[in-house]
């Protein structure tokens, strides 16, 4: 019997005889009963690698695709390319330095991130917030949640093939960006949130840059999505695609819009109220198809009832101090606090032990992207290549928050 | 230390002096030696042409036909980047030439320079002529495109059959490409090339039988020249659906978005091009962006009649200024036209703007003049000649064209792999079929009666 | 539903926006609008008259969560050099930094060696030779005895004058064991045995620690002489031992020790032979 062969990669009119009896052969099959699953491929199928180099997975998700032509069969995602323990790094912080560590984790929104470990730090030292300075959190928060959904609805269009909403969207989060650089310093990673107020009071530049941009901010949402939402090639794509229903939502812990898509009205602003969400009136839109279509549009409302919030904090905004009176060292007494906000994403939780020092004992930082990524294994086998960007894209995940 | 040579005569003559003295002797003997070869060849060679003018032709206008798509991708990439931006709310490009019209060429500098890179593990010859399968496919489609009465290549009377016959060979590069490359992107872009080719074929080519039937002949110069007359004779009218479905596929067939399976960057990276670096990546960009000019100009031969303008010109302005009727007096003309022309503008000049010296007027006098004459010449051409009009009409029609493809590029999302084949079985294929069962039963009815 | 008009209408949309004004921002021509609160330019400011704010009072370094600035500089005295940072990974880099934002001079010692001499000696040892650069050697070691090391100026000077490459100048210079670039380093010493101490070592240290205006251990202000410990007592030498590059000088007691300091701290290394 002839020895078996393979063709050289170098040189493929060479074959090269392969031993099979190597030392490798030696060593036992390691591999857990999925990788076997996974890496044995049936007649017809194909592995293909997605990522982490790859145009469309959202920074760094590395998705491992097994193929039978172009359907998904199987995928294994990859995640940790972005990890920078930024939990540990905490636990090495001082309580006010927390505040810029969590930043970059959901670097879309940063000022989300900020709440949750503002938060649960003044629970933890029992302080009471100024109420300017929680307007002036709602109203910048918010400003941050129509930058975040401005960039998904032009990132999912990008992920479906059209290039021009990204830019479309990118110019009002740009404004909204220059406006949020008025009022905090930072464009992306504002630092703006402290413990007992924030920084800084409300200036003019921010609020001549707000009432401009709030005068024509609903028409030209209008504007701009005249253009997909009525496309039948986008409609066509987007609808019945990735369909979360209600039943799996909950069992996999989504939250956020994509929940509300599914049909589920749980919105931590009213179902936990924190900060001054109990005075201020706004809806919570749900859908009830759970696709794609659903994750897309439900965006869109939440951006206007975020304008309505804001409209509401300008006319309601009241006077006096915008950060409480804090000694410059913070030693909370020895004891755990939990705390969470509606980020644009779903749920962003923290909760931090202090063992009486300036610095978390322990910090533990709960993001929705890393949950609502786990969906991919359920909505993506079954669908098409060109559609697992778009499912993935639909969850919206933030690479910095999943990776942490 | 020695000390300098003194400056011989040729150092102290300056560098321009020093280049022409260099040349001109060789120019003078070379003009010497052409002269004589023309005296002593030159009439066998004119007879020997003479005899075989369709030889000549044919290597004269594939040649044209060749150097014309330099000119036409660059416009084309230019269009690409600059009606894009604008769409997008951007400026675009803006730095090179006016209005950044030179970009596209500087990218193509940019291309020529980069590395050509062979990854390890390709297919070496494929891999090596796809680019040129591809760009091939493209000029020969090309050839059979009548721009104006009489201005094109090669004139079949089975243009049309010739024209998809080898449009469909562009799926055979991008297939080379996509096999040869060793990449999984690559050969999934490459069969879904196939498979859209296979699937846009049809509807493509049964979407003009109406016109075939209508017109009685597949020769592309006389669909045009049976559209003559005002917009309204033009196909347009006759075929509508035939127009939809051609356009279509017609998008497909060009790999455009909303149709664009083949390179669908957000889900393959490049497609069949992922691997390729530098000119032969350029190559793939070059045929694509001619295959748009193709295809457009198809559009407007089959359905917007052609070189024919829309309208007739309510006020007819007969020039009959025959250069040739002067006689030997055309040359102390042109000799003394530009010295007179440029001395009659600058003069205004010099009177009006006192701050321009001499020199500087009559600079700003010649270039003046040089504008009008170039204008004139071709307001001359365009009324004299059936040609240049022709070959406006058709470059503005076609132009109209490319930009509606840029525009929808611009303006959609791309279609899913599955519903582009379904929506060619499905829709187009039996709308094709539908349109030729129409307008065969509409062209008898009409014989009879 | 008309199909199709959704696509229509989105045309409509870009071919409109086609023409609207655009949002881009000509940079180098047109200069961003950016807030005045903006903390993104990393710079330290400096007041009306010209002087540095920057108090090198550590707490930006100190408050700095990612822990990226470093910084140095002298106290409010001047007295110290103080810096904050990982100084055993960034020491070097920090001392010239910190200097140098703090405003004071920084030393650069690769140009230190390019101090000015007078070239005239020079001259005149390649007149000597006859400008010969055959005979380097003997210039280059009658260069070192007029200045009693190879100033880098003089070197140069050689090398244009006899037309030798400045390389193999240097190449020659520092392949004989007796040339050498530097300047002349002296060391006094002084013994810290029980016996030199019992016949006054200690006087005799502190005399001399005055007149070279030197700690034990370090260098004179000028960077000339060093003053050191006797390793070992020299055998058959007088107490208190005090020596000069290792010869011991019988002559220096305790009561003329300071007078022999500032005659050796006068004494210019020019004018003196190398041993």
């Amino acid at each position: 019997m002839a020895p078996p062969t393979r063709q050289s990669l170098d040189d493929p009119g060479r074959t090269i005889p392969v031993d099979h009896a190597g030392i490798f052969d030696a060593i036992p099959d390691a591999r857990t009963e999925r990788q076997r699953e996974f890496y044995d491929l049936a007649d017809g199928e194909m592995l293909l690698n997605m990522g982490p180099q790859h145009p469309s997975t959202h920074g760094v998700l590395r998705v491992i695709l097994k193929i039978n032509g172009e359907l998904v069969t199987d995928l294994d995602p990859v995640l940790g390319y972005l990890h920078r323990g930024v939990e540990k790094i905490c636990e090495y912080s001082d309580y006010q330095q927390v505040i810029s560590q969590v930043d970059p984790l959901e670097y879309i929104s940063s000022l989300f991130n900020e709440w949750g470990a503002v938060l649960s730090f003044e629970k933890l030292l029992d302080i009471e917030v100024p109420r300017r300075a929680e307007y002036i959190r709602v109203l910048s928060a918010e400003l941050n949640r129509v930058a975040s959904h401005m960039l998904f609805l032009g990132w999912y269009a990008l992920d479906l093939g059209g290039i021009t909403p990204i830019l479309w969207s990118f110019a009002e989060r740009d404004e909204i960006m220059e406006m949020l650089a008025a009022l905090t310093g930072q464009k992306l990673l504002f630092n703006y949130f402290r413990i007992g107020g924030v920084n800084g009071d409300l200036n003019h530049e921010f609020m001549s840059r707000l009432s401009d941009w709030m005068s024509r901010a609903g028409d030209q949402l209008q504007a701009g999505m005249g253009l997909l939402n009525e496309n039948e090639i986008f409609v066509r794509r987007a609808r019945g695609l990735g369909v979360v229903d209600r039943e799996t939502a909950l069992r996999m812990c989504v939250t956020g819009p994509n929940l509300r898509a599914s049909g589920v009205p749980f919105d931590l602003r009213r179902a936990h109220p924190y900060s001054v969400y109990p005075e201020l009136e706004f809806d919570i839109p749900t859908r009830n198809e759970g696709d794609s279509l659903a994750r897309y549009l439900i965006r869109i409302d939440e951006v206007r009832q975020s304008l309505r919030i804001i409209d509401q904090c300008l006319h309601q905004m009241p006077d006096g101090p915008v950060s409480a009176k804090l000694p410059r060292l913070l030693r909370p007494r020895p004891g755990r606090a939990f705390s969470s906000v509606e980020a644009p994403r779903g749920q962003y939780s923290t909760y931090v032990i202090s063992d009486g020092t300036d610095q978390p004992f322990r910090m533990r930082i709960h993001d929705p992207s890393f949950l609502h990524l786990q969906l991919l294994g359920l909505l993506m086998p079954g669908n098409l290549v060109p559609d697992t960007m778009a499912i993935m894209a639909s969850l919206d995940p933030v690479m910095g928050g999943v990776d942490k | 230390m020695t000390a300098a040579p003194a400056p011989s005569p040729w150092g102290r003559i300056p560098l321009g002096w020093r280049i022409l003295l260099v040349v001109l002797p060789w120019l003078l003997l070379l003009g010497a030696i052409v002269a004589v070869a023309v005296v002593l060849v030159g009439p066998p060679i004119v007879d020997v042409l003479a005899a075989n003018t369709g030889i000549v032709r044919f290597v004269l206008a594939a040649t044209v036909v060749i150097v014309v798509t330099i000119p036409t991708a660059f416009v084309i990439i230019f269009m690409e980047l600059k009606v894009i931006a604008r769409m997008n709310l951007r400026i675009g490009p803006d730095r090179v030439g006016p209005f950044g019209a030179a970009q596209s060429v500087v990218h193509g500098l940019k291309v020529l320079s980069k590395e050509d890179y062979t990854p390890r593990g390709v297919d070496v010859p494929i891999f090596t002529m796809a680019p040129v399968a591809a760009f091939l496919a493209t000029i020969m489609g090309l050839v059979a495109i009548p721009f104006a009465p009489g201005l094109v290549a090669v004139d079949f009377n089975i243009a049309l059959l010739y024209f998809f016959a080898v449009g469909g060979l562009n799926v055979v590069g991008l297939m080379m490409a996509g096999w040869a490359s060793f990449n999984k992107y690559s050969l999934i872009g490459a069969l879904r090339a196939a498979a859209q080719a296979i699937s846009y074929e049809i509807p493509l080519t049964l979407s003009v039988v109406g016109v075939i039937i209508l017109a009685g002949t597949m020769s592309l110069t006389s669909i045009v020249g049976q559209q003559a007359g005002s917009f309204l004779d033009w196909n347009l009218w006759k075929q509508p659906l035939g127009l939809v479905i051609f356009f279509i596929a017609a998008i497909a067939e060009a790999n455009r978005t909303p149709l664009d399976m083949t390179e669908a960057d957000q889900e393959l990276v490049a497609g069949f091009a992922t691997e390729y670096s530098g000119m032969r990546f350029g190559f793939f960009f070059f045929a694509e962006y001619v295959n748009v000019f193709v295809i457009s100009a198809l559009t407007v031969v089959l359905f917007f009649g052609g070189w024919n303008a829309p309208f007739d010109w309510p006020f007819p302005v007969n020039v009959t200024l025959d250069p040739a009727s002067l006689g030997s007096w055309l040359l102390p003309v042109v000799i003394l036209v530009p010295l007179v022309g440029t001395a009659v503008l600058s003069v205004p000049i010099r009177l009006a703007f006192p701050k321009l010296n001499d020199t500087l007027s009559f600079v700003v006098g010649f270039v003046l003049f040089n504008l009008v004459a170039v204008g004139a010449l071709a307001a001359w051409a365009f009324l004299s000649f059936d040609e240049v009009v022709g070959l406006v009409w058709m470059m503005v029609k076609t132009y109209a064209f490319v930009f509606v493809f840029v525009q929808m590029r611009a303006t959609f999302p791309r279609v899913r792999v599955d519903q582009l084949m379904s929506f060619a079985w499905k829709w187009l294929l039996p709308a094709a079929l539908l349109n030729i069962f129409v307008t065969a039963v509409a062209v008898s009815i009409l014989a009879k009666g | 539903m008309v199909p199709g008009l959704g696509l229509l209408k989105g045309m409509g949309l870009t071919l409109r926006r086609f023409f609207e004004p655009k949002v881009t921002i000509k940079y180098p021509e047109v200069e961003p609008d950016i807030a005045v609160k903006f903390r993104g330019r990393l710079q330290l400011l400096y007041d009306e008259h010209g002087t540095l704010k920057c108090e090198t009072c550590f707490q930006c370094a100190q408050a700095c969560p990612i822990e990226c600035i470093d910084m140095g500089g002298t106290d409010t005295e001047t007295r110290y050099a103080v810096h904050w940072g990982a100084a055993e990974t960034y020491g070097e880099r920090r001392e010239e930094s910190a200097l140098r934002r703090s405003g004071a001079p920084v030393p650069d010692a690769p140009y230190t060696r390019f101090a000015p001499v007078d070239l005239d000696a020079v001259e005149a040892i390649l007149e000597a030779h006859d400008h010969d650069p055959h005979r380097m050697l003997s210039i280059l070691e009658d260069v070192q005895a007029a200045f009693g090391n190879l100033p880098v100026a003089a070197l140069k000077h050689v090398s244009n004058r006899t037309g030798a490459w400045y390389a193999m100048i240097y190449g020659t210079a520092s392949y004989y064991r007796h040339l050498r670039f530097e300047q002349t380093v002296e060391e006094v010493a002084v013994c810290r045995c029980t016996a030199c101490l019992l016949a006054g070592g200690g006087r005799v240290a502190a005399a001399l620690g005055e007149g070279l205006r030197a700690e034990p251990g370090r260098t004179t202000p000028d960077g000339r002489i060093r003053f050191a410990t006797c390793p070992t007592h020299v055998p058959d030498a007088p107490s208190p031992l005090v020596t000069l590059d290792g010869e011991p000088q019988p002559e220096v007691r305790p009561e003329t020790a300071a007078a022999w300091a500032r005659a050796l701290m006068g004494d210019h290394p020019a004018s003196r032979t190398v041993h």
